[in-house]
């Protein structure tokens, strides 16, 4: 019997930070991670987290407009105040627990710069800041004795009378499925990079969070929201992180122009991501590329400087490349990255049901609103982590016993067994990629009408094979086939999603850019798009939209 | 062998399979040949086979960018992380590949190996920051070069490798293993952490603490991320002797090994040996003895009285002028 | 060839025999050498836990008494190859680092410029002598006879001061000796796995494990001999293999441990006594046996 007052799904940053805040308060706690919490994809995030230190007088509303810009004035202005209001604190408190953040010369954090901000205000451990933080977090969970459902892999929401009071998983260990009953759950499982192909995501990253709270009747808002990063490694699609701009890297094209100076003459290559890699995939488009990549030039900045700020750049860079970055430039282009959409929460995490909280890349509080700037997925991690866990601990004091229903796990079992039983068919692997090649294809760095119905003409052949594939593994233990088969289910959920708002946003904002609407329309679309799931809806979703918060700043054009 | 027309390239590869399933488990071997990009990394091939060839094959990997730590496995027996192993690199010429799980770590299924035996070593260091004090507000003051150095240790992604081909770990499970004390110098190196004398005192006294390293390199050459594990840990002796922790054998060892050479420019073998069972330590010492009578019948003990290089006052003036500038 | 001789504290002191065949092989094979009398110990990697610099301080100033002679150096261990590789690799990396340790050496008016190469007897069998003109000093085929490489640790790690990069074919020298000699590889997963010898020691029990894994996986694959470029991991593989395979594996000690100019030695036609063979603890008698049998090179 698996029974807990808080249960978070996900062991990244959002999870772990949320779980030390639920510690803190006393109550009882567990993570339940289909990875070892190390594993997560937190790691990745590499060059650094963004906070205006309040304590020392930085103004807060200097980097509250920076996101807002940067979002295309699509974020809820009250959840970015929050956020930025809280954001010096909460990086402060990682120092605290020993994250060894780079210094200034009086030993006081030090900074770097980073896209779509005036001031410089990311601090950072070398290209490393996402495992460095996420290992802090982890050494924290130690020291407090968490418990943790290790590679279990969560497959329901049980949700009863309306709230949320638990989840049915598979210890994937030994086969074995459980019902693990919580007063409350914390959905922080992190992105659906993988629903694109190709993504620097890891492969862990399948939307499976999104798609737990999407089939409990939560609204996924701005999924059409993707971030495309530009500068992924050159066939290998690794992210190189923006801190190799930050610190003062050029982009340039065929004949070596630096060409941001054609679209953002200020900011230039620290212009918001989704301005550089519209830039990128323009210069590539018109033949100015190098052989579909623009190239990414460090070396006036010198061996020694790239190896101490950058050394996990030039390591990638050496080692899947062969590029010494000292000596060459390295080839780049616009890779699929984030998704600003997520499972949509009020500022404490709160979603639509009671009981059910969601933080991190899963959640859409929303922050990023239709760009979100680089360094800022940090902070939203462990800001919005902190009061989910602290909203959790207050909730779960209304709520009575735990549940005694075991309908879920009986159900669960009969849908898993009769996957398992299927006749041979299409391999998993096929279908995925039939699917995520077509997102990325339509749902592009440019999109138009005409893509985006090719997207979602292609996902209907998708969900057409659903049926038909099979698992090929029948064994109990450490049966990552049928957890790929589990996690593809996830994925055409968020592709579902995804498609859907693209096909109802009629303007280009953000990273929604429409070559068949070029323009942002403030009178019709500053409203947020929600995605419901709903059979009886045409191809199984109801879109809804809502309007955007707006506090104290009016949307203004955008120039970099 | 790279077909340069055909954009592919074979990879042949031997995998050594395990199914518990079986009663008492089931180990073979399985050959697998996928056609992959002649740029792939064995990851890249692996996935293939397991997406397009054998769904049944498990292996953990995740981010594909060395980073998550989830890929270690042994590559023609010594470990990597197959996402930063290119095909090419370690099958110049198509060679065959060998693929086993990590060692020293119980096997789940195929190439998964438990976790429990690397974090319960990672345990045992207390591997959290214990400061003395927390800031009532804002940061730790730290330089900002005490803190690049930690990035050494915190480079670690916890992968695995090098307990997987630790040469103390084959024959002893009892011993901490190179990644936990590669951990446990993050924070003895931290100027933030109080525990320094702690920490290194338990090190040092706890059995399968620092001094079972046999100095054998092999984390070194086999961890993935330059963290050197045997650095790391040759560092913590040096600072367990200067933190005055001198009841061991391995310092006595030093220690006999350092004035030896002193003395006599080379090495006094006799006294070694007694100087680091401890003059005091009998059973030790008559435990050397048969060894020793054995050696002097064949003609081979080491001389009693040890030989000295020419110049033995010459290194010992280099000594002393080297001990005073420090 | 010419050579500054470094045998080696082990090689003067508990494992005679080696220097002897060494010196040997060598003067069969013409290779002349100067020893370096005056050169301090490497410090052996036990020093350098206590000080790393004042370790590298002693084999710069090695490396400068034999640049001074303008000769490689030739050692006859494997420890002093891989600390002096290790030492030399620093220092060629970090010139204001050299620079700090000349001037510790300045008042014996040495100072080193980073030239000099170190040479085990193996690598300079294979790379300066070469194994054709090699094998045209040999008398014996020595077919019918297994022996197990073993490397330890300080001759493969780590590769990059080893230079292995520049250097493939020391990868597998040990092997290609033995194929030299008309031998047959005994291959075993233990080859460059410790041998135990810097734990004796600290912790015995692992070291009589190690000791007794080893000897005893490559005995019942078959090999009749073992055979090392290092005289710590001869000391501990030999020496103490009589206990460590009683103690573990309840067995008897029975695979000689051989070193390189022995296994050379024996090809060439050399006796027992010459190679010194007799002064093992394990007995030799069954591979003398079966190298004086064996047929005459044609």
């Amino acid at each position: 019997m698996y029974e807990h007052d808080v249960l978070i799904i996900g062991g990244g940053l959002a999870g772990l930070r949320a779980a030390v805040e639920v510690t803190r308060a006393g109550a009882d706690v567990a993570v339940i991670s289909k990875v070892h919490p190390v594993r997560s994809h937190s790691n990745a995030a590499q060059g650094g987290i963004n906070a205006p230190l309040t304590d020392r007088g930085e103004d807060w509303k200097g980097h509250a407009f920076d996101t807002i810009k940067g979002s295309d004035f699509l974020a809820d202005q009250d959840a970015v105040e929050v956020m930025s209001s809280e954001a010096g604190e909460a990086v402060l408190e990682l120092e605290r627990m020993g994250v060894i953040f780079s210094r200034d010369e009086n030993g006081k954090l030090g900074t770097r710069a980073f896209g779509g901000q005036k001031e410089a205000r990311t601090y950072f451990v070398g290209a490393i800041t996402g495992s460095a933080i996420l290992h802090v977090l982890f050494e924290q969970s130690l020291k407090l004795g968490l418990n943790v459902y290790e590679e279990w892999f969560v497959t329901k929401l049980i949700i009863e009378d309306g709230a949320c009071r638990g989840v049915v998983s598979i210890d994937l260990k030994t086969g074995e499925m459980h019902t693990i009953k919580a007063k409350a759950v914390i959905i922080a499982a992190g992105g659906a990079g993988r629903v694109f192909e190709p993504s620097t995501n890891a492969l862990i990253c399948t939307g499976d969070g999104l798609s737990l709270a999407y089939r409990a009747g939560v609204p996924l808002m701005d999924m059409e929201m993707i971030q495309y990063h530009p500068t992924t490694l050159a066939r290998t699609g690794i992210l190189m992180s923006e801190a190799a701009r930050g610190e003062g890297g050029y982009l340039l094209n065929s004949s070596g122009e630096r060409f941001m100076q054609k679209v953002a003459p200020e900011y230039m290559e620290l212009a918001s991501r989704d301005v550089v890699s519209r830039a990128e995939q323009t210069e590539i488009d018109e033949g100015r590329g190098v052989d579909g990549n623009v190239l990414l030039d460090l070396r006036h900045l010198g061996r020694e400087y790239i190896e101490a700020k950058l050394g996990y750049l030039q390591e990638v860079s050496v080692e899947f490349l062969g590029i010494d970055m000292a000596e060459q430039p390295v080839p780049v282009q616009p890779g699929m990255h984030y998704i600003m959409g997520g499972i949509k929460t009020n500022i404490d995490g709160e979603t639509v049901v009671p009981g059910l909280y969601a933080a991190g890349e899963c959640a859409n509080v929303s922050v990023h609103g239709a760009n979100r700037l680089g360094a800022n997925s940090l902070l939203d991690t462990v800001v919005f982590g902190r009061r989910s866990g602290a909203h959790a601990v207050e909730y779960i004091k209304t709520v009575g016993d735990h549940s005694k229903s075991e309908e879920d796990i009986k159900s669960e079992k009969a849908r898993i067994q009769a996957l398992l039983d299927r006749p041979k068919g299409e391999r998993v692997a096929t279908v995925r990629n039939d699917m995520a090649r077509g997102m990325t294809k339509g749902i592009g760095v440019f999109r138009d009408q005409a893509s985006m119905e090719g997207a979602l003409e292609n996902l209907v052949n998708v969900k057409s094979r659903m049926d038909g594939f099979s698992v090929e593994n029948k064994g109990k233990v450490f049966n990552t086939d049928l957890m790929f088969a589990l996690e593809l289910e996830f994925m055409v959920d968020c592709a579902e999603a995804v498609v859907a708002g693209a096909l109802t946003r009629k303007e280009s904002r953000g990273a929604h850019y429409r070559t068949d609407i070029t323009e942002r329309d403030d009178e019709n679309w500053l409203k947020h798009t929600l995605m419901y799931k709903d059979e009886t809806a045409e191809n199984g979703v109801r879109v809804e939209t809502s309007d955007v918060t707006i506090t104290q700043w009016e949307p203004i054009k955008r120039v970099y | 062998m790279t077909d340069a027309t055909a954009n592919t390239m074979k990879v042949k590869l031997k995998i050594k399979r395990f199914d518990p399933a079986e009663s008492g488990g089931k180990t073979w071997w399985q050959d697998y040949e996928v056609d992959v990009h002649p740029d792939s990394t064995v990851l890249d091939s692996l996935i293939e086979v397991r997406e397009q060839n054998d769904g049944t094959l498990a292996l953990r990997c995740a981010c594909r960018a060395s980073i998550c730590g989830s890929c270690g496995m042994k590559v023609n027996g010594s470990a990597k992380l197959v996402c930063k192993t290119r095909v090419v690199d370690v099958a110049p010429n198509g060679e065959q590949l060998t693929i086993e799980p990590m060692g020293n770590q119980h096997v789940v299924r195929d190439l998964v190996v438990s976790l429990d035996t690397f974090f319960s070593q990672i345990n045992r260091v207390e591997p959290y920051l214990q400061p003395s004090f927390v800031p009532e507000s804002g940061e730790y003051t730290a330089s900002n070069e005490s803190m690049e150095n930690l990035l050494t240790g915190m480079n670690c992604i916890m992968c695995g490798c090098c307990v997987s081909d630790c040469t103390v770990l084959e024959v002893d499970a009892n011993f901490i293993g190179p990644a936990a004390l590669a951990k446990a110098w993050r924070f003895t190196e931290d100027p933030r952490d109080s525990k320094r004398d702690e920490r290194l005192k338990n090190l040092n006294d706890e059995d399968g603490g620092m001094w079972d390293c046999t100095r054998c390199m092999k984390c070194v050459e086999v961890c993935p991320k330059g963290v050197a594990p045997m650095d790391r840990i040759m560092e913590l002796r040096e600072a367990a002797i200067e933190a005055g922790n001198t009841n061991t054998s391995g310092y006595h060892h030093t220690e006999s090994f350092y004035n030896s050479v002193k003395k006599h420019g080379r090495l006094d073998e006799t006294r070694l040996a007694i100087d680091s069972a401890g003059w005091t330590n009998i059973p030790r010492l008559l435990d050397l003895a048969p060894i020793g009578i054995a050696a002097m019948r064949k003609g081979k003990l080491p001389p009693v009285f040890p030989h000295k290089a020419e110049d033995n006052k010459k290194v010992k003036d280099l000594y002393e002028r080297v001990e005073d500038a420090d | 060839m010419k050579y500054a001789f470094y045998p080696g504290c082990v090689a003067r002191g508990g494992a005679p025999e080696l220097y002897d065949s060494a010196l040997a092989v060598m003067a069969r094979l013409g290779i002349e050498h100067v020893e370096l009398t005056k050169a301090a110990c490497t410090g052996a990697g036990v020093l350098q836990e206590k000080n790393l610099k004042m370790g590298d301080i002693l084999n710069v100033r090695t490396f400068a008494l034999a640049e001074q002679m303008g000769l490689p150096i030739m050692v006859l261990c494997s420890t002093c190859q891989g600390v002096m590789s290790q030492a030399n690799h620093r220092v060629k990396k970090d010139p204001e680092y050299l620079a700090e340790i000349n001037e510790h050496l300045a008042p014996e008016g040495l100072e080193y410029k980073g030239t000099t190469s170190v040479k085990h007897l193996l690598w300079g069998l294979i790379e300066d002598i070469g194994l054709d003109k090699l094998k045209k000093t040999f008398t014996r085929e020595l077919t019918g006879m297994n022996m197990a490489p073993f490397y330890g640790c300080y001759m493969v790690r780590p590769s990059d001061a080893l230079e292995f990069p520049a250097y493939p074919q020391r990868e597998t020298s040990i092997e290609d000796l033995i194929e030299s000699v008309g031998g047959s590889v005994t291959d075993f997963a233990g080859k460059t796995a410790c041998c135990g010898f810097p734990i004796l020691f600290i912790n015995q029990a692992n070291s009589m494990k190690m000791v007794a894994n080893h000897t005893g996986t490559a005995k019942d694959l078959g090999a009749d001999a073992m055979v090392t470029p290092c005289p710590l991991c001869h000391l501990n593989l030999d020496g103490y293999q009589p206990k460590a395979r009683k103690q573990v594996r309840g067995d008897k000690a029975d695979l000689p441990v051989i070193h390189v100019p022995q296994l050379i030695g024996l090809a060439m036609g050399m006796s027992e006594k010459e190679l010194g063979l007799q002064k093992h603890i394990v007995s030799t008698k069954e591979i003398v046996r079966k190298a004086e049998a064996a047929p005459a090179k044609s």
